[in-house]
């Protein structure tokens, strides 16, 4: 049985140096109950970086693990992505985790192990590993969005959006079956040899199938209709928790779709290409009208990051090499301005305690780096020149002006500007309003705060003005792809 | 009139029906409980109606590979395990709490 | 055809089915019509092992029940994994055999870690 397959389990060391970091973590956690807990979250971030860099290692291989896991410059590239998130996240979080919580060290577990369902994601080549990942890092989310065991939002958000998970994954089964029925297998490659030849009789079932794959899948990257556990998941979340679900579990999200809908489903691209459009149009629109009438920040980042998945689902219903390219590029940069934004916002919640948009009034008396963080990332995010925002958008845009879907990028640009509305509103408290009374006193900003926001600004500036190097990185890793 | 060994004989279609009714059943108890538990019912009947159709489809249609099928159900099976006990012990997180399970009465998000 | 098969197999199970309701409900009648009947009270309260039932029937089980139910539920199904191992386990490669052990060791890990945190402690302080 195993005779020809390739049982390489050194292409996937990365995934099992993660392992070994959960079970560190956990067993520091439980065995040496004198150390700092905040401790833990410097050893995880110390552990990802150091895993990041041995995936660097495998730049430039070309291998697959039993042809359901495969190793290139794609997966290589989501293995540091989603590393790199997941280690700003355990920085982030390292003073709230250690004073809130009894137990740090399952947090900082199920933070890795999430990342591991979200290479996963990316890497494999089979639905059922696809599905796996997709649930491990779903169940990791369900866990880490109710964390706050004693506070009702908390519980509620992690209730709800568990509740619509699951749903979702039962509608994306359903359709990975009738895929499997059609096509005869679960890997990607049989499966586009499988529709390449549609006999008529399957034409409905294929039709049923895609249409409840990307309902799935619509789920878990939040977009319209399928986008209502959102909110209520982010404002119940702690905030880093927040931060790492509009990143990671959005990419990782995207990553599966980039890989199912090129490598398996490519070859009826006009059965599923109208229905993406149609969503992503919706979202675009919803997302960002929503977005106006918020007045809480976590809720306000929610429907920009829907507003955001409509962008990038543009990028899938047009999928070609260009857009894919266009697809990752805009990832990095929304992922780099979206992080800065959230350590702006979860450094603040960490001094004041609140997350009301009113409550950013007189930033920039009393911590004036990260108010300037703050007007940088979310003009990023509004896709202003200078920043990574721009030039992400500007290409996203383009390859898909180029695949002929004018009227999405009418609407795109004209919600583009709407969304630039509420990012100011965001702006005018923290720069225009004056703080409240007894409140315009500096606030000791921790360093590692100021430290991670710069860092991140750093990476935002970089990419808006010098964008090149990305670009070279996201052509290897999308080449792969399209071959 | 009947041949003495009698053999049933299941049809492609036949099982496939069973599923998508299945499916359906669970889709529209999921949608409608207002029970965190009834819809967790509704999710997992869904979730065996998944099976259904991969074992139909393994056992029954011409594929190279039947065993995906099974390994898949195996592992549907094992997932869905694996959500009802987070989703149970949410469940028992929020009733200490608000004495209820009810999403109506559950609501201090919306919008 | 397949049709005909289907019901010449039920033929049997439809037989007993009818055999059976008929066995009972005879019992049930020929018991009504010949047993001598009290009018007792007492014989309308619910029978728990002869004790006269306090409170109501609806008790609340302890949280700590559900905590038992819901690791019984992931160990008890993950062992579906070990069937087909099992059935497969002479053909397969000595990989196989190790990788269930592997995965054994995961299972046994989770067990052991809920132990060392005190959850299969009834009575925590």
């Amino acid at each position: 049985m195993t005779e020809g397959l390739n049982l390489d389990y050194s292409l996937l060391i990365p995934e099992f140096l993660l392992v070994g970091l959960v079970v560190a973590i956990v067993g520091l956690d439980l065995y040496a109950p004198k150390m700092k807990k905040t401790w833990l979250a410097y050893i995880a971030a110390a552990g990802l970086v150091a895993v990041g860099a041995v995936s660097l290692g495998y730049w430039d291989t070309d291998d697959n693990f039993a042809n359901i896991i495969v190793v290139d410059d794609y997966t290589t590239f989501f293995r540091v992505f989603f590393v790199a998130t997941a280690a700003v996240i355990c920085l982030a979080s390292a003073t709230m985790v250690a004073e809130k919580f009894r137990h740090p060290g399952e947090y900082y577990a199920l933070i890795i192990l999430s990342t591991i369902g979200a290479i996963g994601m990316a890497a494999s080549r089979e639905l059922m590993t696809a599905y796996i990942s997709l649930e491990l890092l779903s169940f990791s989310l369900y866990v880490l969005v109710s964390y706050q065991k004693f506070d009702a939002k908390s519980n509620e958000g992690g209730l709800k959006y568990l509740l619509l998970g699951a749903f979702a994954s039962a509608m994306f089964l359903y359709g990975m079956s009738l895929i499997y029925g059609i096509t005869g297998s679960t890997y990607y490659s049989e499966i586009a040899v499988g529709l390449q030849n549609p006999t008529g009789d399957f034409q409905w079932a294929m039709l049923m199938g895609l249409v409840l794959i990307v309902t799935g899948l619509g789920f878990k990257v939040a977009a319209v209709p399928f986008h209502m556990w959102t909110p209520d998941a982010y404002e119940g979340a702690f905030p880093p928790i927040t931060a790492y679900l509009g990143t990671t579990s959005k990419a990782a999200g995207f990553a599966l779709m980039l890989v199912l809908f090129s490598q398996a489903f490519e070859v009826v691209h006009d059965d599923w290409s109208w229905m993406i459009a149609g969503i992503a149009a919706a979202t675009m629109i919803l997302g960002n009208l929503v977005a106006l009438q918020q007045h809480n920040i976590k809720r306000l980042m929610a429907y920009s990051s829907i507003g955001q998945v409509g962008y990038m689902l543009m990028a899938i219903a047009a999928l070609n090499s260009d857009t894919a390219q266009a697809l990752l590029v805009h990832l990095v940069g929304y992922m780099v301005s979206n992080m800065a934004v959230f350590i702006v916002i979860i450094a603040w919640y960490n001094m004041t305690g609140k997350d009301e948009i009113a409550d950013f009034r007189g930033m920039r008396e009393r911590a004036p780096l990260l108010a300037w963080v703050l007007a940088g990332a979310l003009f990023s995010l509004a896709g202003l020149p200078l920043f990574a925002g721009f030039v992400t958008k500007f290409v996203l845009f383009q390859s898909v002006w180029n695949e002929g879907f004018y009227w999405l990028i009418a609407i795109a640009t004209t919600t583009s500007v709407v969304s630039l509305y509420y990012y100011l509103q965001i702006m005018r408290q923290a720069f225009v309003e004056k703080p409240a009374e007894g409140e315009e006193s500096r606030l000791p900003v921790p360093l590692l705060m100021n430290g991670l926001a710069a860092a991140l600004m750093v990476g935002v500036l970089y990419i808006g003005l010098y964008p090149q190097a990305l670009f070279d990185v996201v052509e290897a890793a999308t080449d792969v792809l399209f071959v | 009139m009947h041949s003495p060994v009698l053999t049933l004989v299941l049809h492609l279609e036949e099982v496939l029906i069973v599923g998508a009714a299945l499916f359906a059943i669970g889709l529209y108890v999921a949608l409608s409980k207002r029970n965190a538990i009834g819809i967790l019912m509704g999710i997992e009947l869904m979730l065996n109606a998944v099976n259904i159709t991969f074992l139909g489809f393994a056992r029954m249609s011409v594929s190279e590979d039947p065993i995906q099928g099974h390994v898949f159900a195996v592992f549907v099976i094992t997932v869905a395990a694996a959500e009802a006990a987070v989703a149970l012990a949410l469940a028992v997180a929020i009733y200490k709490h608000r004495e209820t399970v009810n999403i109506d009465q559950i609501d201090l998000l919306r919008w | 055809m397949p049709f005909d098969a289907l019901l010449g197999n039920y033929l049997a199970v439809f037989l007993a089915t009818i055999v059976g309701f008929g066995l009972i409900a005879t019992a049930l009648i020929a018991a009504r019509l010949l047993a001598p009947f009290s009018k007792e009270e007492n014989k309308r309260t619910s029978y728990e092992c002869g004790m006269t039932p306090i409170g109501s029937t609806r008790a609340q089980f302890s949280f700590r029940y559900y905590i038992f139910a819901i690791l019984f539920i992931i160990f008890d199904v993950e062992a579906v994994f070990l069937f087909p191992w099992a059935v497969t386990l002479v053909d397969a490669s000595k990989t196989a055999f190790w990788e269930m052990i592997v995965f054994i060791g995961v299972l046994g890990a989770g067990l052991a870690y809920a132990w060392k945190k005190g959850v299969l402690q009834w009575n925590r302080e």
